[in-house]
């Protein structure tokens, strides 16, 4: 495995799960179907996890091909400016995507339209059609048997001459991030905020179901999710603009990597809470009652990973240069 | 002007060199890590005491959140220890910072207010939910503002720092 591997393996899943997922919304839509739409809605949250180590993967893959003869940097730059503002609106529709999942709790089964969906529709459309561009502008990179044989760059059509032009240019984007100390401090101040409120309130939800504080009851508790949520959006919103302001320095880097593999667990672990039945065993536990042994095993996996993910965050400093390949 | 020579005698032992300089993952990263666990478990348990108060998930009762108070005072004693560790690596870098006294004084009113709010709120138990959210509200307010500028002042100390080590 290295990184064209992993930027392959990874770049299918947030261009294809995306049309899916937006398939069965509507389907779900038209059928009145809340299952369904429930379906689509965890099917554009997970895409929206999976699409960061997608877009982390880049810049590996862009290290093992640039010398290259052939490749163009100009595409390659393009590229990489049309997955950011895909990245942004997929981000978007993962948020709006969990809104909804976390306001149909309880509902009735008839799927009922509101202003969330009227965002999930209208976001998802958007993303569709701006990974369409991603996944086309990638394959110019090193597919020449297309047809396109784009060996310069060029805009073809006047739909992508505008959508390029609100494509951020990844280079200036990165300066921009790098350009003030105090701004990068601001954005690691805000990544230990979030850090404190996700894990603070996940953290105290995974430890009353492993029977600490017994007293409290788990319903109530779990309206704290809203909250780790916010954390989480705020983290994964400055992590990200980390990485596009210092990429080499983040991917050439072990505990980073690992890091977004534990994360990835923990969507694993979120889905396996909310959709095996655990939360629902959980979810009318009063004062002293016990969480039956499969909650307890996801909570305390739930632990595990959330601590692993602050430890391999700490490690990044003193891990850096720690991969060779393709440098 | 230079700092007090002080300084250099602490970073020139040998327990402040290793942790400063050695290549081992058990060194100063260990310890920092450890401080950030402890931040964890303080403000994290306490950010969720004080948005209850605030009205956050109001359905969820609030005397047995005082089954928090211990975690917070785990975290805040790792955070002590670990602390001065880490002073101990870098005296010069921390001990010359102003930055660095703020936030001791920042953390010496939250933690004011975290024993406040524990002995006023929570450890009369003939209080009712309504006297409690009454007597906790002003004290969940000034908590969070004091964490939070407690962890910007924190990070601030990577950026703000004059000298790194004892200028030569």
């Amino acid at each position: 495995m290295n990184f064209p591997h992993l930027h392959l393996l990874l770049n299918h899943f947030p261009i294809i799960g995306t049309i899916v997922a937006l398939g069965l919304f509507l389907i779900s839509l038209v059928g009145k179907n809340e299952d369904l739409r429930r379906a689509s809605l965890i099917t554009f949250a997970a895409m929206a996890l999976l699409a960061i180590p997608t877009f982390f993967s880049g810049t590996g893959a862009q290290g093992a091909i640039k010398k290259l003869p052939g490749v163009s940097e100009a595409l390659i730059e393009r590229h990489q400016g049309a997955a950011m503002l895909a990245l942004l609106f997929m981000e978007i529709t993962g948020a709006f995507s969990l809104v909804g999942l976390w306001k149909s709790q309880g509902t009735s089964t008839r799927a009922r339209w509101n202003s969330t969906m009227s965002a999930v529709l209208l976001f998802s459309v958007v993303t569709v059609g701006l990974m369409a561009r991603v996944g086309t502008t990638g394959g110019d990179i090193r597919h020449p048997e297309i047809g396109t044989g784009q060996e310069e760059l060029t805009e073809d059509s006047v739909i992508s001459k505008m959508i390029s032009r609100l494509e951020p240019s990844p280079s200036k984007f990165a300066e921009l991030m790098t350009a003030s100390k105090w701004w990068w401090a601001f954005m690691m101040d805000l990544h230990f905020i979030g850090l404190v409120l996700l894990i603070g309130t996940v953290g105290i939800l995974d430890l009353r179901m492993l029977g600490f504080a017994k007293q409290i009851p788990i319903g109530p508790l779990h309206r704290l999710v809203p909250w780790a949520m916010a954390g989480f959006g705020l983290n994964l919103v400055t992590g990200v603009l980390a990485f596009t302001g210092m990429d080499q320095y983040y991917t050439y880097n072990w505990a980073f990597w690992i890091k977004m593999l534990a994360i990835m667990l923990l969507g694993v672990n979120v889905a396996a809470f909310y959709l095996t039945g655990a939360f629902e065993s959980v979810e009318s536990l009063g004062p002293g009652d016990d969480a039956p042994p499969l909650a307890k095993f996801i909570a305390a996996t739930s632990l595990f990973l959330w601590f692993a993910v602050i430890t391999l965050g700490r490690y990044i400093q003193s891990y850096s240069d720690t991969i060779s390949v393709h440098k | 002007m230079a700092p007090p020579l002080f300084l250099q005698t602490i970073e020139d032992t040998g327990f402040s060199t290793w942790l400063r300089e050695s290549e081992s993952p058990f060194a100063f990263y260990f310890i920092l890590l450890f401080h950030t666990f402890g931040l964890a478990l303080l403000v994290g348990a306490n950010m969720v005491v004080d948005l209850r108060l605030l009205g956050v998930a109001r359905a969820m009762p609030l005397a047995p959140l005082k089954r928090l108070f211990p975690i917070m005072w785990i975290g805040l004693a790792m955070n002590a220890a670990t602390g001065v560790l880490l002073v101990i690596a870098y005296p010069t870098k921390s001990l010359t910072n102003p930055d660095f006294y703020a936030k001791l004084a920042i953390i010496g009113f939250a933690v004011w207010v975290m024993h406040k709010l524990r002995k006023q709120v929570f450890d009369d138990s003939n209080l009712s939910e309504l006297d409690m959210t009454a007597r906790g509200a002003a004290l969940a307010k000034w908590s969070l503002i004091l964490w939070l500028a407690a962890i910007t002042a924190g990070r601030l100390l990577a950026y703000t720092y004059k000298y790194l080590t004892y200028p030569s």
